[in-house]
């Protein structure tokens, strides 16, 4: 191969964190003055790979070679400086800081004062055909202006690489059509860009080549022209649906919650049903909405219009107490930060919310707690040493059964899993699906949100796609295939 | 951002919240007018502007501290120790500017501990600057066995009490160091990398700036700004007072604050910050030139603290709310 | 095989770190006894229980605030107003029913205290400060008011005997002062409540995590506004002790009470992040500040080299729990 035109070629490059494999061999070979598309599912390494590549993350081993240049450990600001900018989803810019000073960030004695930064800043938006007054405060700005300031920012480095992560979440169909046009520019210019993205109509509008991962491996690295969109999805989904999964359960009755309305700043009329002993999915990418409905429903978050009915009968929700009344449970997205209190005991994580149940005139019942964590530990199978193990010690799964058992011992009609198995190693993957074949199986309704697409196909008895805060499809995971609902669901 | 902010009827919240402190000033000149009291004398003027004089230069340093999403607890017993320390040494027969220097560089010393424990360590600013406070407030009362001390050199009186032009010389250093602290933060790589980390810490650490030392540097510059207004306090008064108190700190941070300098951190500035002292100390001075008893006095002001402190809160939290 | 011994070391600096405070305590106690006997005299004795006093109430209320990642810096207000008060009712309603509408106007006060910070959506120790403390200025203004800054004299102002104030003051029942016991009832009540109670585990879940016990159903807005209650109620207990001890009672008391329960909690070992601690180390903290005096001025260190003394045990204290939260 001819490697003079390429800019930046990376070996083998592997990466693990405490119990996950985030990267296994991964090699990619990107061209001078070519759009570069990466795809792949949430969770298989792309993030990873264009964190090291930045300096965020240190690789384990591996090489990388960017502009002729070896790249050991560098930092962010190094990697910048040689050349290489990242643009990130949620912007890397101060809210309090005017654009032009956010554009020369750090860079104050160099350039020389205030009014020569607003200059050249004003140069560089120019030159993108921006018209954003460089004096304007960050958090001022919509999402397309961030990302225009990001973009200068990039230039102002003399960038010869942009990479740029999941650019078009919450652009407008406009402000993406001249998103294209600018990266067009930039490609006669000579700039090369790295494009990540979910949705496969932009990577085959812009990108000359793309590269797909799944599971921390590299999966393909084609031109477009030689790749039909089927095929990438197939490639991007990969593995067929085999033993991974349980059989899934058929116990869903009559309708045991109807959600007739919810309406917030990013929802806009949600309404469907939930039927008992059904697991329903919700698919959609990241920042749909799929997190916000589900904290709507379980009163974590306020709403502008809230109307659901639970057994027929009207329920307000206010607050998560109320929607814990009205039987419904929530495994929060993040379980170190919403889920778990990290230097409490197994036992303190699994009682908290039956607190009030196994209390006599405000006493707790001490053999009852016992019985309690060990009874969940027991069921669960949660691999601690005793019940006062600080959860904070415990593996991500063990963690995450805590939390599921603190909402079994409560046992809600409607339990909402909001991202079960993220961060979650393949053995206990499996546990997880057979609890919540279990629930269902017992009667009770699952909502399960996640980022992996074949895991909701496998485990829900009817899935629905959201798209930009609405509700896009309705489907049968068992008749429609993989693909149509992935079309739903990227819009 | 915008739209959110005033979809949850935030236009009012947002005006206030830039402009409050100035509105009351004007309020507060009005009303003036139309009573019978003394407030339009120049001598009134002058004990007013010598009065926000040395909390205003506190300020200025507390400044820095909030931008840098800080705050400082410990600088009234550092304000109350420098200023015995300048009148211990110059007693004791050392020449009055090399007194005045070191009883500085007292502060700074206690910035830098504050620095070191905050920044270095990550403590909790608050908290670790009230338990320095106190500290430093046990300090000043060992050097003085908790009495009052006296410069016996007349020279040192005339440092804060004399005029220039017509000007206070007390208020002429809260001017000079107002406009050198408003360059510094204005036009210099220090000031403006206070306010990245300020306003988000992690991505000022990617874009290659130092933020352990800005940081670290915020803090002894707040330590120095409260010696600078202890040795001037004492110059004032001709007495070092050994009792500071926690009120001279906790009046500064909410001055601060009440200027439009947000806990948030990553905004603000020395304006801002002498905007919000000022209107603290107008109030005071026109509560007392309209003969309000001060007992009701300190409750308009503790009811303005918690309204002002508690609308900054529920800003930020409808903000938070709305996003 | 080298890791073996670290652990071992490091548990052992784990256990060390856990209970600091007791080894400082024990330390103290044998080497103030060898240096001065007189420490060890029945008359010593004492004195170190009557100077259980004002402060370990008010530490036993801020335990509850600090445990559940709070901070009230109102208590010198508080203290004040309450003492104000309560004598001031005296001669209106009798001394226990005046007593009994202090008690009430502390947990009332609180309850202020508490519903601001929730209205506000203050739920940072940084912004309690700010705001309690704005709190304790109008509390205190409100007593001058009242009083007209002057200060008041139970001993010879009014027509009653106050016994209770002075069975507070002075008595003894068995081997123990009077208000020594009501120290040790509040404790035994109010280590139940922590340990047993679901009101008092959902402090602790609040201060561990406050979103996580939002979302785990614990009601951590009613929460907050109890703590501040429990602890309005402890501070007014704490000022009636306060002004049975004094006999002259000025409005602005409660100076530095604050700073010092704080300091007392602290010393303890319950963390300032909140979700760790108990009344139990808080005893350990006061008895530490009391002992410590004591000592000083037994050994004859001069009074405010002592303040320094305490300044830098304050400041080690906060150092250290913020290196062990950063470890663990």
């Amino acid at each position: 191969m001819d490697n003079s035109d390429v800019i930046l070629s990376v070996q083998n490059v592997n990466k693990s964190f405490p119990g996950v494999r985030a990267l296994t061999d991964a090699c990619i070979t990107v061209r001078k003055g070519t759009v570069h598309g990466v795809v792949g599912e949430n969770g298989a390494g792309k993030s990873t790979l264009m964190k090291i590549l930045s300096g965020v993350h240190t690789k384990d081993s591996g090489t990388i070679v960017f502009d002729g240049q070896t790249v050991e450990n560098t930092t962010p600001i190094q990697s910048i400086r040689s050349g290489l900018s990242i643009i990130y989803q949620e912007f890397n810019l101060v809210n309090t800081l005017t654009v032009g000073e956010n554009i020369f960030l750090g860079r104050y004695a160099e350039m020389n004062g205030m009014r020569n930064i607003h200059k050249n800043a004003r140069e560089l938006l120019d030159s993108i055909g921006s018209k954003i007054d460089t004096h304007k405060m960050v958090s001022d700005l919509s999402a397309a202006e961030k990302q225009m300031v990001e973009i200068s920012k990039a230039l102002s480095f003399n960038s010869k690489l942009i990479i740029m992560d999941e650019p078009s979440s919450s652009l407008t169909a406009d402000e993406l059509k001249q998103l294209f046009v600018l990266i067009g520019d930039l490609r006669k210019k000579g700039v090369t860009i790295i494009y990540i993205s979910h949705k496969l109509d932009e990577i085959f509008e812009l990108c000359d080549t793309v590269t797909i991962i799944r599971d921390g491996k590299v999966i393909d690295t084609k031109p477009i022209a030689e790749l039909t969109r089927n095929e990438m999805i197939a490639k991007m989904i990969g593995r067929e649906i085999e033993n991974e999964y349980p059989e899934r359960p058929h116990a869903a009755g009559e309708t045991i919650m109807n959600v007739e309305t919810i309406n917030t700043r990013k929802l806009k009329n949600i309404a469907f049903e939930l039927k008992k002993g059904e697991i329903l999915g919700f698919v959609g990418l990241v920042g749909a909405g799929r997190t916000e409905i589900v904290r709507a429903i379980y009163g974590a978050d306020k709403a502008k219009e809230l109307k659901i009915l639970i057994n027929g009968r009207k329920v307000k929700i206010k607050n998560p107490r109320d929607g814990m009344r009205a039987g419904v449970g929530l495994l929060p997205e993040d379980r170190k930060l919403e889920g778990l209190v990290l230097p409490f005991s197994v036992q303190a994580n699994v009682i908290m919310s039956s607190l009030w149940r196994i209390s006599k005139f405000g006493f707790v019942n001490a053999s009852k707690e016992k019985e309690i964590a060990e009874r969940q530990i027991k069921s669960l199978s949660i691999k601690a040493p005793s019940p006062h193990t600080k959860v904070k010690t415990l593996s991500g799964g063990n963690q995450q059964k805590c939390i599921m058992g603190r909402w079994l011992e409560i046992n809600p009609d409607i339990l909402i899993l909001d991202e079960p198995t993220r961060g979650i190693d393949v053995g206990t993957k499996y546990e997880i699906y057979l609890l919540i074949k279990r629930i269902a199986e017992n009667g009770g309704s699952v909502i399960m949100i996640s980022s992996e697409l074949p895991e909701v196909l496998a485990m829900s008895n009817r899935v629905l796609t959201i798209c930009e805060g609405r509700i896009s499809g309705e489907f049968n995971p068992e008749t429609d295939s993989a693909h149509t609902i992935m079309d739903a669901a990227i819009g | 951002m915008n739209q959110n902010v005033q979809a949850v009827g935030g236009p009012a919240l947002k005006a206030l919240g830039k402009q409050k402190a100035v509105v009351a000033i004007a309020i507060m000149f009005i009303v003036m007018i139309f009573t019978d009291s003394n407030f339009y004398t120049p001598a009134n003027f002058s004990n007013l502007l010598e009065a926000v004089s040395t909390n205003a230069i506190i300020a200025f340093g507390v400044t820095l501290a909030v931008i840098c999403k800080g705050c400082d607890l410990s600088v009234g017993s550092v304000m109350a120790m420098s200023g015995i320390i300048a009148i211990m040494l110059l007693n004791s027969g050392m020449h009055m500017a090399l007194a005045i220097v070191i009883a500085i560089l007292s502060g700074s010393v206690v910035g830098f501990i504050n620095g070191f424990l905050i920044v270095q360590q990550k403590s909790e600013a608050f908290i670790i600057t009230l338990g320095m406070g106190m500290l430093v407030q046990g300090v000043a009362l060992l050097l003085t066995n908790a009495n009052p001390v006296s410069a016996s050199n007349p020279i040192f009186q005339r440092i804060a009490n004399d005029n220039w032009l017509g000007i206070p010389n007390i208020a002429a250093f809260m001017i000079v160091l107002g406009v050198l602290t408003y360059l510094l933060l204005r036009f210099t790589s220090f000031g403006r990398n206070c306010y990245a980390l300020g306003g988000d810490y992690e991505v000022a650490e990617h874009s290659g700036i130092n933020v352990v030392r800005t940081k670290w540097l915020a803090f002894v510059l707040t330590g120095t700004f409260a010696a600078v207004a202890g040795v001037l306090a004492a110059s004032r008064m001709n007495t070092g007072l050994p009792i500071a108190g926690v009120e001279v700190p906790l009046m500064v941070n909410c001055g601060v604050v009440i200027g439009g300098t947000s806990f948030a951190g990553g905004v603000g500035g020395v304006p801002q910050s002498f905007i919000g002292i000022f209107v603290m100390f107008l109030l005071r001075n026109c509560m007392s030139m309209l003969g309000i008893h001060p007992y009701i006095q300190q409750l308009v002001l503790g009811i303005m603290i918690v309204s002002i402190i508690s609308l900054d809160c529920y800003a930020i939290k409808r903000k938070k709310e709305a996003v | 095989m080298t890791k073996q011994p670290r652990m071992g070391r490091q548990a052992a600096v784990d256990f060390l770190m856990e209970y600091l405070v007791l080894f400082v305590i024990v330390a103290l106690v044998i080497v103030t006894a060898i240096v001065e006997p007189r420490f060890l005299s029945a008359q010593n004795f004492t004195n170190l229980m009557r100077q259980f006093g004002p402060l370990s109430f008010v530490a036993l209320g801020m335990t509850f605030i600090i445990v559940g990642g709070f901070i009230d810096l109102s208590v010198p207000g508080m203290i004040s107003i309450v003492a104000m008060v309560t004598l001031s009712l005296v001669d209106v309603i009798g001394e226990l029913p005046a007593m009994f509408a202090g008690l009430v106007l502390g947990a009332a006060l609180g309850f202020v205290n508490g519903t601001t910070l929730m209205l506000a959506g203050a739920n940072t120790q940084a912004k309690a400060l700010f705001i309690t403390f704005g709190m304790s200025q109008i509390y205190r203004s409100l007593a001058l008011h009242l009083t007209g800054g002057f200060p008041m004299n139970w001993g010879t102002l009014f027509e009653h005997p106050m016994p209770v104030t002075r069975a507070l003051s002075s008595g003894m029942w068995g081997p123990l002062s009077i208000s020594f016991w009501v120290f040790l009832f509040f404790l035994l009540v109010l280590y139940i409540f922590q340990s047993k109670t679901a009101l008092g585990r959902a402090i602790t879940y609040t201060g561990g995590n406050l979103t996580a016990a939002e979302l785990g159903g614990i009601p951590t807005k009613r929460v907050v506004v109890f703590i501040y209650t429990l602890c309005g109620f402890m501070v007014a207990v704490g000022a009636i002790v306060l002004f049975s001890r004094v006999s002259v009672t000025v409005p602005t008391v409660g100076t530095f009470f604050e700073r010092d329960a704080i300091m007392a909690v602290v010393v303890g070992g319950t963390s300032l992040t909140g979700g760790r601690g108990n009344v139990l180390r808080t005893v350990m903290g006061v008895s530490l500040v009391i002992l410590m005096s004591n000592c000083m001025n037994l050994l004859g260190v001069q009074t405010h080299a002592q303040e320094v003394v305490r300044g830098a045990i304050l400041v080690l204290a906060i150092w250290l729990d913020h290196r062990r939260h950063a470890r663990g």
